[in-house]
C-alpha cells in the first residue's frame, strides 16, 4: 500500500501568515512583478507544499498544482487555439475557472508540466507524480467553437495530451496520473471516452493511473478496467456507489482508494479509516492500493489539510501494523 | 421611487478604503478596539453613499463595508457557526469558509443597524442585500446536519427572521445573493427555490435574486418560478453570450442586467457598454430591464469601481435619451 494525494494543495499558508502566492498573483495581475519574479514565488510555495506532504509521511507525492490556476485553463493556455472566457463553477465546487474556447487547431507546440515536474523532483526526497487533465474533462469543461462535432474535439486533445505524456514518460517517473472526473457525469460517452483514452496513452512506457472524482463508475464497470491504465482511482466519498461496483467484477489492478474526505473539515476518526481498508480488501489486496484523499486538497484550509494527511498515514501505518 | 426605465443599481459590495483594510487586520490580531472599527465602517459606508450619490445611481446599497465576503458575515453572526479557514474561489480571490458545527440561529437581528444607517444618509432608497439559504450551506463545511436539507430549512427560517425585521426597519428593496443556486440543479433545484420562497413570501416588498456565474443555461427556464420580482444575473463577464439561452423562452421577471465584468481590472467604455445594453434590449422586454454591474466589486481598487460605474450610468443615460 502506497500513500499518495490526488493533485492539489492550498496555495496559501493558515491565517494570519500572509499568503504570498495571493499577493504575488495580485501584482502580476497588475503588471507590477514580472512572469520570472511569478515563478519565483510559485516555486517557493512549491518547496513549501513538498515539505507539508513530505512531513505527513506521503510516499508518493505531487508539486500540489501551485501554478495550476485551475485543471482546465493550465492546459488550454499551454495548447494553441484556445481563448479563455468568463466564469464558470468547477464541477459543483466553490470554485470558478474562465471558459476555455476552443477558437482554432488545438495542437500541443511545448511541454506544459515537464518543467514543474523536473522541479518537483530535483526538491522533492520522496518520488513525484507529474498529473495532467484528461482530454475529455478538459473538452467537457470547454466551449468548442472550433471544431464540427465533440468527438473530434475530443479526440484531438488526445492527441495533443499524447505529446504531454510522451513528453513526461521521457522523464521517466514512477507513475503518471490522467485525471477524468468528466466522464462519470457523462457516463454515456464511454465508448468516445475509450477511444481517446488508448490515443492519449499510445507509446507511453510510464504505469498509467486514471484517477476519477466526485462521483462513481458503477455503469461504466467493470469496462473502466479494460482501458490501458494500471491504477483506477476513484472516489468513496462523493461516490459511495463504487462499492457497489465492486461487486459487481474483480478489481483487477491498483485501485487509488479515495476514502479520505477532501471537500469536508471533518477529520475522519482513525477507526473509521481502518475500517474502510479492511472493507476495501475484501475486493483489492491491500498491496495494490494507493491510499488517498477523495480529490486534489485545494477545497481545504491548510492546517485541516495537514491533520487529514497525518490521519491517512496513520491508517496506513495502523493496518500494516508498521510502528508510527 | 427610481425611475421607470433602465434604472440603475450595483450588487451590493464596494471595495474598502486602505485605511479600513489596516484596521479590518488590525482588529483581526486584537489590536484594535471593535468600536474604533465600526467608527471606520461607519465612514467608508457614508463616503460610499455619498459617492453613489454623485454617481446618479438609482437604487443604493450600503456598500458592505463592514463585510469580508459573502459569506463570513453572516456565519460570523449567526449561531452554529466556526471558521475553517481560506479557501480560493478563483484566481487570487479567496473567502473565509465557515464550518457549521451546531443548529444554526439567530441571536439578533444583523444588518437592521446597517439598513437605518445608510438609510438615513440619503433621501434615495437603499436596498438590504442578504446571502441566501442555499449559498450559505454550499459555501461551508457541514459538519453537523445530517441532511443537509435540514440546514437549508434551518437557513431560511432565520433569514425570513431577518428579512421581516429589514422591511419593519423600513426597506422597500430586499436582494437574496443565491450565486450557488446552480451548483446541482438537478439535485437541488426545487430544494433552493422553495428556501428562497420561504423568505420571500408575502413580505410586500421588491425582491431580487442575484445569480452570478454557473451554468445559467441550466436552470432556465425554471429559475422564473423563484419567487421574487427580478433575476439579477451577470452578463458582461461573458460578454453578453448568455443572451441566447433568454431567447428560447420570455423572460417573465425583472432582469438586473449585468452589464460590468468585476472580474477584470480593466474599464468598461461607453460605447460597450451601451452595445451590451442594446443588444440585451433586444432580448428582454425593455420596461422589466434594471441595470448593475455583474457582481459585487469588493476586489476591484476603489479608482476602478468608481469608473466602471461612471461608465454604466453614462450609458444608461445615452441608452435612455436615445428612446423615441
Amino acid at each position: 500500500m502506497i500513500t499518495t494525494v490526488v493533485g492539489s494543495y492550498p496555495k496559501i499558508p493558515d491565517l494570519p501568515a500572509p499568503g504570498r502566492w495571493r499577493s504575488a498573483k495580485e501584482k502580476r495581475e497588475r503588471g507590477e512583478i514580472s512572469p520570472e519574479e511569478f515563478l519565483q514565488v510559485e516555486r517557493e510555495v512549491t518547496l513549501e507544499v513538498i515539505q507539508e506532504q513530505v512531513e505527513a509521511g506521503i510516499e508518493l507525492i505531487t508539486d500540489g498544482q501551485i501554478r495550476w490556476e485551475d485543471p482546465q485553463t493550465y492546459f488550454a493556455q499551454g495548447l494553441t487555439g484556445f481563448t479563455l472566457d468568463g466564469l464558470q463553477r468547477w464541477f459543483d465546487t466553490n470554485m470558478y475557472y474562465r471558459i476555455p474556447v476552443a477558437e482554432g487547431e488545438v495542437l500541443w507546440t511545448d511541454p506544459i508540466t515537464v518543467e514543474d515536474y523536473r522541479f518537483a523532483k530535483a526538491h522533492s526526497p520522496r518520488p513525484v507524480k507529474p498529473v495532467i487533465t484528461g482530454p475529455y474533462t478538459l473538452a467537457r469543461l470547454s466551449q468548442n467553437q472550433y471544431y464540427a462535432t465533440f468527438e473530434d474535439f475530443v479526440l484531438s486533445l488526445a492527441l495533443a495530451l499524447n505529446q504531454e505524456l510522451r513528453a513526461l514518460d521521457a522523464e521517466n517517473p514512477l507513475l503518471i496520473q490522467v485525471d477524468e472526473p468528466g466522464i462519470l457525469r457523462h457516463k454515456a460517452d464511454f465508448p468516445l471516452f475509450r477511444e481517446a483514452m488508448i490515443t492519449l496513452t499510445e507509446g507511453v512506457r510510464a504505469p498509467l493511473a486514471l484517477y476519477t472524482y466526485f462521483g462513481d463508475v458503477v455503469d461504466i464497470y467493470p469496462e473502466i478496467l479494460d482501458l490501458p491504465f494500471d491504477v483506477i482511482g476513484l472516489d468513496f466519498v462523493a461516490g459511495p456507489r463504487n462499492w457497489e461496483a465492486l461487486e459487481k467484477a474483480p478489481f483487477e489492478k491498483w485501485l487509488g482508494f479515495g476514502i479520505l474526505d477532501a471537500r469536508n473539515t471533518r477529520l475522519e476518526s482513525l477507526e473509521e479509516l481502518v475500517r474502510a481498508l479492511d472493507r476495501v480488501s475484501r475486493y483489492v489486496p491491500l498491496d495494490r492500493i494507493y491510499l488517498n484523499p477523495s480529490a486534489g486538497l485545494e477545497f481545504l484550509p491548510r492546517n485541516v489539510v495537514r491533520a487529514k494527511l497525518h490521519r491517512l498515514v496513520e491508517a496506513k501505518r495502523t493496518v500494516l501494523g508498521v510502528g508510527v | 421611487m427610481i425611475p421607470s426605465y433602465l434604472p440603475t443599481t450595483t450588487v451590493g459590495s464596494f471595495p474598502k478604503p486602505p485605511g479600513l483594510l489596516a484596521a479590518r487586520r488590525k482588529y483581526r490580531r486584537g489590536q484594535l478596539d471593535r468600536e474604533v472599527l465600526r467608527e471606520l465602517e461607519r465612514q467608508a459606508t457614508q463616503e460610499w453613499i455619498r459617492r453613489q450619490e454623485e454617481l446618479g445611481l438609482d437604487l443604493l446599497v450600503d456598500g458592505e463595508q463592514y463585510r469580508a465576503d459573502l459569506v463570513t458575515f453572516f456565519a460570523e453572526e449567526l449561531d452554529g457557526f466556526r471558521m475553517a479557514g481560506l479557501v480560493r474561489a478563483f484566481g487570487n480571490r479567496y473567502y473565509r469558509k465557515p464550518v457549521v458545527i451546531a443548529p444554526v440561529g439567530r441571536r439578533h437581528p444583523l444588518l437592521v443597524e446597517w439598513f437605518r444607517f445608510a438609510q438615513s444618509l440619503t433621501s434615495k432608497p437603499v436596498k438590504a442585500v442578504l446571502t441566501g439559504p442555499y449559498t450559505l450551506a454550499e459555501w461551508s463545511f457541514n459538519e453537523y446536519y445530517p441532511a443537509r436539507r435540514d440546514l437549508i430549512s434551518d437557513l431560511a427560517r432565520v433569514l425570513r427572521e431577518e428579512a421581516q425585521d429589514l422591511v419593519r426597519a423600513g426597506a422597500r428593496y430586499l436582494q437574496i445573493d443565491e450565486p450557488a443556486i446552480h451548483s446541482r440543479p438537478e439535485e437541488d433545484f426545487e430544494l433552493a427555490r422553495a428556501a428562497l420562497a420561504h423568505i420571500t413570501e408575502d413580505l410586500g416588498v421588491y425582491t431580487i435574486v442575484h445569480i452570478c456565474y454557473g451554468d445559467v443555461a441550466r436552470i432556465y427556464p425554471d429559475m422564473l418560478r423563484l419567487a421574487v420580482d427580478q433575476i439579477a444575473l451577470a452578463l458582461a463577464n461573458t460578454r453578453f453570450t448568455l443572451l441566447e439561452v433568454f431567447r428560447t423562452h420570455p423572460f417573465t421577471r425583472d432582469v438586473g442586467l449585468g452589464v460590468i465584468d468585476v472580474t477584470r481590472h480593466r474599464v468598461e467604455t461607453v460605447e460597450e457598454v451601451v452595445s451590451g445594453i442594446q443588444r440585451a434590449l433586444e432580448v428582454f422586454p425593455p420596461h422589466r430591464v434594471h441595470l448593475s454591474p455583474d457582481c459585487g466589486l469588493r476586489t476591484c481598487t476603489m479608482e476602478e469601481a468608481v469608473a466602471k460605474l461612471e461608465a454604466m450610468v453614462e450609458a444608461a443615460r445615452l441608452v435612455r435619451a436615445m428612446v423615441p
